[in-house]
This record gives structure tokens, C-alpha cells and sequence, in this order.
């Protein structure tokens, strides 16, 4: 059993060596061949770069001292060390992954996260998939206002799809996302994979500086920095929707937790012992999938061969793949398929943990 | 009509050849009056059929509506090669018919003397009487009396008439099966007259029913889900299952796909699995002798020895099947059948064993694709092996003490390399009552309560997932009691061979197991 869902090739990351220039290889060809090998290569190398680059009709880089700004216009712009930030570059890396796992299947591929999204096509086709309703929008636009009547569109229903209307609102805006702006666009990634659950880790408390730039007067300008925070702490990206007594649970009653995590836990060595394992952390010890397998096998009476899983997960499609074998297994001794997705669980999603681990709790409790 | 009941009348053996290369006919299926192929062979006189039916797996004492044997049919159309060729793989010689009538009777009234003979060398009563009170020499004149009477008496035959004596209802005669069976392989849901449910396991359920006029088993599968991608796959596999071409494997009659259920019949085996017969019966106090022991791995052997030589055609990949004493079993007359319809089908219980105890470490760690299987099975007949040993009757027992309250049952082997007539019997009081199985000789025996066997299934204590990992990771292995027979011990060791290439192939152990029947 793979995961549910194909991956997209991961970015190729180009070889170094080619730019440090001819590999011992070269140098014993012939003068002839060698030179071959270079046409062949640069051809390559062009051919690449004109189907990996962005087709942006603007493409020259503007340079900031070229945006005209009006009297008491303000234009934020990340400051370029924000960007060095780990943590942002961080999760840079998990949304364009996001993006593209949810694009696979329509061979869509983002490398950059602001060069590619601007103009909306991307942003239009996420959206699309994410709520799965197909939006009236033309399907390509070269020109620059095309562009700007399609992403006012998608915007209009990405505001819809979050908040019930269309009505703007001030983290992102056609002009923000169209300018590249990756304050913007960061903040509406990242209220898309919130709102429809993504799959994914979001790192957490990620900032960034923000320098806002404003004309006080012709040829007079004055900025000021500021802290923006993209991501905030979250405890709740699993479930989503129908409200249980887990989430009571957590909100009202922190204390009665430890309770029930204490009973789970007892359950669970009850059987796991059997097989010389304990588990002393709920939160931490079942996210890789290895132990849920162990138990069902333990509580229906039969043996998960080795095969089928992976006893000592390296990564996390491996940890995915043993949560999402555990479910199957739940489903086909007549459990009810978990709500959580073997994602929440991998991602240490504690309340996703939890109510599978009650679910087995709630049916097997009586077994000696 | 052309059918394998005329070409075996014509003598068209390359025909019949043909046919039976098809796995999924039935050898040992009869007409319209239950004449199998082997009765109309031996009819018409035709050698090479005759050998390549016997060769192939055909029962030797089949039996036709009146009850005549192929021997019956030979012997009173005069083929006397052919006489000689069942003689020689032991056949029932006294056999009788629906008349009481031996082989012997008609050779002696259709005058065949050298027939005759060669029936009396082999042991065949001269004075056993039939329905009418005659015996063979009243059937015939002149001179063959006399040679007859004088042969009898070389062979220490009793002279006095042996009294007729109706055996047919203690279930001695082995008919050639209904055509029926391996005709139609999909079959009608409608048409199964279910009406017991035998058992519910994860695999799904298992019902008993009728089914044109034949007892049926029928599994019904459990699937979570009968999507066209399962139901195209379980007809795909299904038809591999029809293998109606070995005395040792029970073939999956059909099948029926009517969405939601998928169900696969096969005949009913009134002796059940070899595990309930060793496990389940009486009580769970079951011994069986020595060479009932070896008789009934013998078998399976043969079976699985010709299952291998099927997966070696790329085309005949079976389903996954798992050797444990559970997947095999018992037909009327004590022999051992591999159960094809216990073969897991590709979309069945994936990623769960209920089973580890029988399989090999290996296959408890690598994928299918990655294992050899035939080292895999020879591991699983090794742990089946130690089932059937622990199952034996210490053998100084069996000499020094008596038995008490038998209530026995003679059962006649059908199968042709064989026959030893099988003794049944349940002993003891309601306390010590013990199912008792041997072969060849009456078996003597006196289960003390405390000495009745315990029940010996494979790491019983543990739970599937325990001696799963325990087998697959620290080591566990299955240890050899005191009191099982040294042969049978070592013949256990060499097939769990740690070394997966080291293990040997059934046909290798083949001629060990013949060996050790003698």
C-alpha cells in the first residue's frame, strides 16, 4: 500500500559539477568528442532553463528605485534577511511540497514561491482542487491585465472558500500577490493549507520583517520596520469540522487529559508488552505507524508480516505509509475508518493520536 | 459424443493424454452410470490408457453403480495384462459388487483360466460365496477346479465357504465422483441449497449445502469491499483453484461472483481438516499410529511435490497458498487432501497471517515475489510433520496394554498405491474417549487419562503476533518431545532447514516417506 496520493518529482536539484566545469571523464575523450559533449550539454542546459524558467511576460527585475510611488503610498517589502531565516525557508520548502503534491496529478510544478504564483494560474488550479469546484476563469493568460481579472477572481473565491465572502481583505490583495509580494502570498498559503488541512507540518511562530516604505512627500520617503508573524502556534491541525468530546477535551479540561492519555497508555502496554515493547509517550511514540501495526495485529490475533510495513521508519513517507497500513488493517477488521489522515498522526498531531488510539480503546478495552 | 469416456472406450490415447494434462478434469469422474475412465479402459482392453491413468493419480478400486471395480471389468472381458497391471499396484482382489461377486467369480465363469490364476496367486478367496451363495469354483467347469482348488490350498487359503456377507453400508466403496463437480465452474448462487454454517473466520464464512445433488462446502469471502478490481482479479485467480487432476488435492469445484459475495465451493469433506481431525475430535483426544502418521504425510507431500511442479510453468501461477494442517484435508476414505479453496486470493487479508506458527521466518519477513516458495512449504510440512509425531502413540503403549469398549470402523484406502485397510476406532469410556487411527494393523490401546495426549498445536500459548515476532526475529522454533520416532525426528530437522537452500524439495522426501511406510 503507497500513499493515497501520487508525489511529485521533488525539484531537481542540479548537479554542481557541471558548473565547476569538465569532469575527468571529459578530459580523456577526444578533442573532437569533447567538444561534442559541450554543444550537447549547453543545448541541454538551454532547453532547461526555457521550460523550467518562469514564463513571466514582465520578466526584468524591477529594481526598487524604479517603483513610483504616489504621495503617502506605503509598499511593504520583506526585508531580504527574513528570507534567510531558516525557519521561513523552512516553510517555504513545506508549502511549495504542499503545492505540489496537491498538483501532481495536473503535472503542475512550483519552484519558486513568488515567481510562480503571482499571475494566478497556479493559485486558480490549487484552489480548484483544494475545494474541488472549477472556477470560471480563462484557462491561460499572457497578458498582464488577463492576469489581474483572473486573480481578482480567484481571490474573490479563495476570500469566499476562508471567510464566506468575497469581500477583500488586508493580507493579500490582487495587487500584493501580483507584485510578487511573498508577505502576501505567504499569508495566503498558508490560510489555504490551514482551512483545508493540509497534510503537512507547518513550522511554527515563523516571522518575518517587514519594511513598510512611505512617501511623505515628493522625494521624501520614510520607512519603518516591523515583525509580522506568518504562522502562529496551532494545536488543532488535524481535525477540522465536527466538534468531539476530544476537542472538549483539550479546551475545557486540560487536566482530565492526562487521565485519559494515562488509561491509553495502560491499554496499550497491556499489549504491546506481549511482545516486549512499551510505550511511555503517547504524544511522541506512535507517530510513526510501527506500534499502531503491532497493535492491531495484537488485538485481532494475527501477525503483520514484516514485509508490509516498516519496522524502523527512516522517513516520513515511510512513517505515512505504516499509519496509513494501520488504518487499512482498522478497516478491515470492521473498524470505522479514522477521521484523522495518517499525515495528522505523522505529524504528531496529538488529538488525531488520541481518538484513533480510543477508537481501539473503545472496542478492544474488555480483551485480556 | 466425444468425451474422455469415449476415447478411453476407443483406446485414443493421445486424446486422453491431452485431456489429462488439463488440470482442471477430473480423472476419477464418471458417466451416466458412474463408469470412470479407468473402468472403460480396462473394459475395452486398452494398456497404455490403463498405465497412464493409474500413473497419473486414477483410484484403483473405483466403483461403478453396480459396484464393479476396474479389476471387476478386466477380469470378466478377459485383458489379462491388464489384471496384471492392477494387480501389481494393489488393488482390492475379493472386492465385491452388487451381486457379491469378486473379480475372481467372472474370470472363472467366463472361463478365463490364466485370469483366474493369476487372481488366486494375488490372494483372491476361491470360496468366498456370493448374493446366491455360489463361490468362483461353482461358477466354473473341467480342469480350472481342480488347478484352482490346488493353487488355494498352496496359499494356505481355508477351503469352507466363506458365508456372503453385505459390507456396503460400512461405507467401503469409493464411487467414481459426479461429473458434475469439475463441469461448471461458475456457478449460480441461487442453485446452493445452504443450510449449516460451519465456521466464521476471518477469511469469511463457512456454510454446508447441497448443491445438484452433491455436498458442498462453501466459503463465502470476506471482503471489505467488492470493487470491479476485486471481483475481475478473483476471477482471474479462481480458475488456477480447479485442479481436479491429483488424488491429493482438493480442487475448488466454482464459483460464484454475485456482488456483494464472492463464494468458492468445494465438495464436503465429512472427516473435516486434518487439523480438526488431529485437534478437534473427540474430545481433542486423538492418536494415530506410526504409519498412519507417515500414510498421512505421504500424502500431502505428493500433493504439494505436484503443486510445485504446476508453479513451474510461468502460466499456472497459484494464488498464495499457506501449508498448515488446517488447509488440508481428510476425504472419506483417510486420505490427505491439499485444500485449494484455502489458497488466499491476492485482494484476501492483506498484511494479516493468522498462521505464523506453520510458516517459515522467512516468509514472515520478505514479500511474496521474494521468497522460495517450495523452501517455504518444506518448512510449514516439517512443523505439520511434528503435528502428526506428537500425535503418536508411544509405541511400547500400543504393545503392553489392551483396549477397552471399542467401537470400531473399518475403512478400505481407495487410492491406488495403497491398500491398507484403516482402522477407526473411539475408545474408552465418556472420560478417556479417544479417536484412534492405524493403518494396516488393529490397533491396541489403553489411554490412561492423564497419558492422553495433550493438545499439540504449534506454540498454542502464544498469540499469532507473539510467536510471529518471537519466530521471525528471536528465534523461535517448534522442539521435538521425547518419545517420537528417530526417523521421523530427523526427516523434521532436515526440512527446517535454517539454510533456505539447503532444504530439500518434496520429491526428494518422496521416496524417504515410502521408505519409511515399509
Amino acid at each position: 500500500m503507497s500513499s493515497p496520493r501520487p508525489k511529485s518529482p521533488r525539484t531537481p536539484v542540479l548537479p554542481k559539477k557541471e558548473d565547476k566545469g569538465e569532469s575527468f571523464w571529459d578530459k580523456i575523450g577526444t578533442i573532437g568528442r569533447k567538444k561534442g559533449i559541450k554543444e550537447v550539454q549547453e543545448v541541454q542546459a538551454e532547453g532547461k532553463y526555457a521550460i523550467d524558467s518562469p514564463g513571466s511576460p514582465n520578466a526584468p527585475e524591477i529594481p526598487p528605485e524604479e517603483y513610483s510611488l504616489l504621495d503617502n503610498e506605503e509598499r511593504a517589502i520583506i526585508e531580504p534577511r527574513s528570507l534567510e531565516d531558516p525557519r521561513v525557508k523552512e516553510l517555504i520548502q513545506v508549502l511549495i511540497e504542499w503545492i505540489n503534491d496537491e498538483l501532481a496529478m495536473q503535472r503542475i510544478i512550483v519552484k519558486d514561491i513568488s515567481e510562480d504564483l503571482y499571475d494566478g494560474q497556479v493559485l486558480q488550479k490549487l484552489l480548484e482542487k483544494l475545494a474541488e469546484k472549477k472556477l470560471d476563469v480563462p484557462e491561460v493568460t499572457q497578458s498582464e491585465e488577463g492576469q489581474r481579472q483572473k486573480l481578482s477572481v480567484v481571490l474573490k473565491e479563495v476570500n469566499k472558500a476562508l471567510y464566506g465572502s468575497p469581500k477583500p481583505v488586508q493580507k493579500w490583495s490582487v495587487d500584493s500577490v501580483h507584485s510578487k509580494n511573498i508577505v502576501s502570498i505567504l499569508h495566503l498559503l498558508v490560510a489555504l493549507a490551514r482551512q483545508f488541512r493540509a497534510p503537512v507540518r507547518l513550522p511554527e511562530n515563523v516571522r518575518v520583517n517587514v519594511v513598510v516604505v512611505k512617501k511623505d512627500a515628493p522625494n521624501q520617503l520614510s520607512h519603518r520596520t516591523y515583525i509580522e508573524d506568518i504562522t502562529t502556534t496551532y494545536d488543532d491541525l488535524g481535525m477540522k469540522g465536527e466538534r468531539d468530546a476530544f476537542d472538549a477535551l483539550f479546551d475545557h479540561a486540560p487536566d482530565k487529559l492526562q487521565v485519559v492519555k494515562k488509561s491509553l497508555v495502560t491499554f496499550v502496554n497491556k499489549h504491546l508488552n506481549k511482545v516486549n515493547l512499551e510505550v511511555m509517550d503517547l504524544d511522541t511514540q506512535f507517530h510513526d505507524g510501527v506500534h499502531l501495526c503491532l497493535l492491531m495485529g495484537l488485538l485481532e490475533g494475527f501477525f503483520v508480516p514484516l514485509y508490509d510495513f516498516h519496522l524502523t521508519p527512516q522517513d516520513f513517507d515511510q512513517k505515512v505509509h505504516n499509519v496509513a497500513f494501520a488504518f487499512e488493517l482498522m478497516q478491515d477488521v470492521g473498524l470505522a475508518k479514522p477521521k484523522a489522515r495518517p499525515e495528522d498522526i505523522v505529524n504528531l498531531d496529538l488529538k488525531s493520536t488520541l481518538r484513533v488510539l480510543y477508537n481501539l480503546f473503545t472496542k478492544y478495552k474488555n480483551m485480556a | 459424443m466425444e468425451d474422455i469416456f469415449q476415447w478411453c472406450r476407443e483406446g485414443n490415447a493421445l486424446q486422453v493424454r491431452v485431456w489429462l494434462d488439463d488440470t482442471e478434469h477430473d480423472m476419477n469422474q464418471g458417466d451416466d452410470h458412474d463408469f470412470s475412465p479407468l473402468h472403460w479402459a480396462c473394459k475395452e482392453g486398452h494398456q497404455k490408457i490403463v498405465e497412464m491413468l493409474i500413473r497419473r493419480g486414477a483410484r484403483i478400486n473405483v466403483t461403478n453403480m453396480g459396484d464393479d471395480t476396474p479389476l471387476h471389468l478386466a477380469a470378466a472381458h478377459g485383458h489379462r495384462p491388464i489384471v496384471q497391471l492392477l494387480l501389481q499396484n494393489r488393488v482390492d482382489v475379493n472386492f465385491t459388487n452388487a451381486h457379491g461377486n469378486s473379480p475372481l467369480h467372472y474370470a472363472c465363469f467366463w472361463g478365463y483360466s490364466a485370469i483366474a490364476e493369476d487372481l488366486v496367486l494375488a490372494g483372491a478367496l476361491v470360496s468366498l460365496a456370493n448374493r446366491d451363495g455360489d463361490t468362483p469354483l461353482d461358477k466354473t467347469r473341467g480342469q480350472l477346479i481342480q488347478r484352482l482348488h490346488e493353487l488355494a490350498v498352496q496359499q494356505g487359503q481355508e477351503m469352507k465357504k466363506i458365508q456372503f456377507k453385505d459390507q456396503s453400508w460400512l461405507g467401503t466403496r469409493t464411487r467414481s465422483r459426479d461429473a458434475t463437480l469439475s463441469r461448471h465452474k461458475g456457478i449460480n448462487i441461487n442453485e446452493l441449497a445452504l443450510h449449516t454454517r460451519i465456521a466464521v473466520t476471518p477469511s469469511g464464512e463457512t456454510w454446508r449445502g447441497r448443491w445438484q445433488k452433491n455436498d458442498i462446502v462453501a466459503k463465502i469471502l470476506a471482503v471489505r469491499e467488492c470493487s470491479p478490481r476485486v471481483q475481475r482479479d478473483f476471477n482471474e485467480e479462481f480458475p488456477k483453484l480447479r485442479i481436479f487432476s491429483h488424488p491429493n488435492i482438493l480442487p475448488v469445484v466454482g464459483c460464484c461472483i454475485s456482488p456483494p459475495s464472492l463464494v468458492v465451493i468445494c465438495q464436503y469433506m465429512s472427516w473435516g481438516s486434518l487439523y480438526s481431525l488431529l485437534h478437534g475430535g473427540a474430545g481433542g483426544r486423538v492418536v494415530v499410529d506410526a504409519a498412519a502418521a507417515v500414510r498421512l504425510a505421504h500424502d500431502v507431500a505428493r500433493g504439494m511435490a505436484y503443486l510445485h511442479s504446476l508453479q513451474k510453468d510461468k502460466d499456472h501461477q497459484l494464488p498464495q497458498y499457506h501449508l498448515n494442517s488446517r488447509h488440508i484435508m481428510i476425504d472419506e476414505d483417510l486420505t490427505a487432501r491439499i485444500n485449494m479453496a484455502d489458497s488466499k486470493f491476492s485482494f484476501q487479508e492483506k498484511g494479516r497471517m493468522y498462521a505464523p506458527a506453520w510458516m517459515a521466518p522467512e516468509a514472515l519477513q520478505r514479500p511474496p515475489a521474494r521468497r522460495n516458495w517450495e523452501a517455504c512449504h518444506m518448512w510449514s510440512f516439517a512443523v505439520l510433520l511434528w503435528e502428526l509425531a506428537t500425535r503418536e502413540v508411544p509405541t511400547k503403549e500400543a504393545s503392553t496394554v489392551t483396549c477397552i469398549n471399542i467401537q470400531g470402523r473399518l475403512l478400505r484406502n481407495g487410492s491406488n498405491d495403497f491398500d491398507e485397510i484403516w482402522y477407526v476406532g473411539i475408545f474408552g469410556d465418556d472420560q478417556t474417549t479417544s479417536l484412534v487411527l492405524s493403518l494396516g494393523k488393529p490397533l491396541i490401546i489403553k489411554l490412561q487419562p492423564e497419558q492422553s495426549s495433550v493438545a499439540q498445536v504449534p506454540f498454542a500459548d502464544l498469540s499469532p503476533m507473539e510467536c510471529g515476532m518471537k519466530i521471525a526475529l528471536e528465534g523461535l522454533r517448534i522442539s521435538i518431545p521425547p518419545g517420537v520416532s528417530p526417523h521421523i525426528s530427523k526427516l523434521i530437522k532436515i526440512c527446517m532447514n535454517e539454510d533456505i537452500g539447503k532444504r530439500p524439495s518434496f520429491n526428494m522426501i518422496l521416496p524417504i516417506l515410502e521408505k519409511m511406510k515399509k
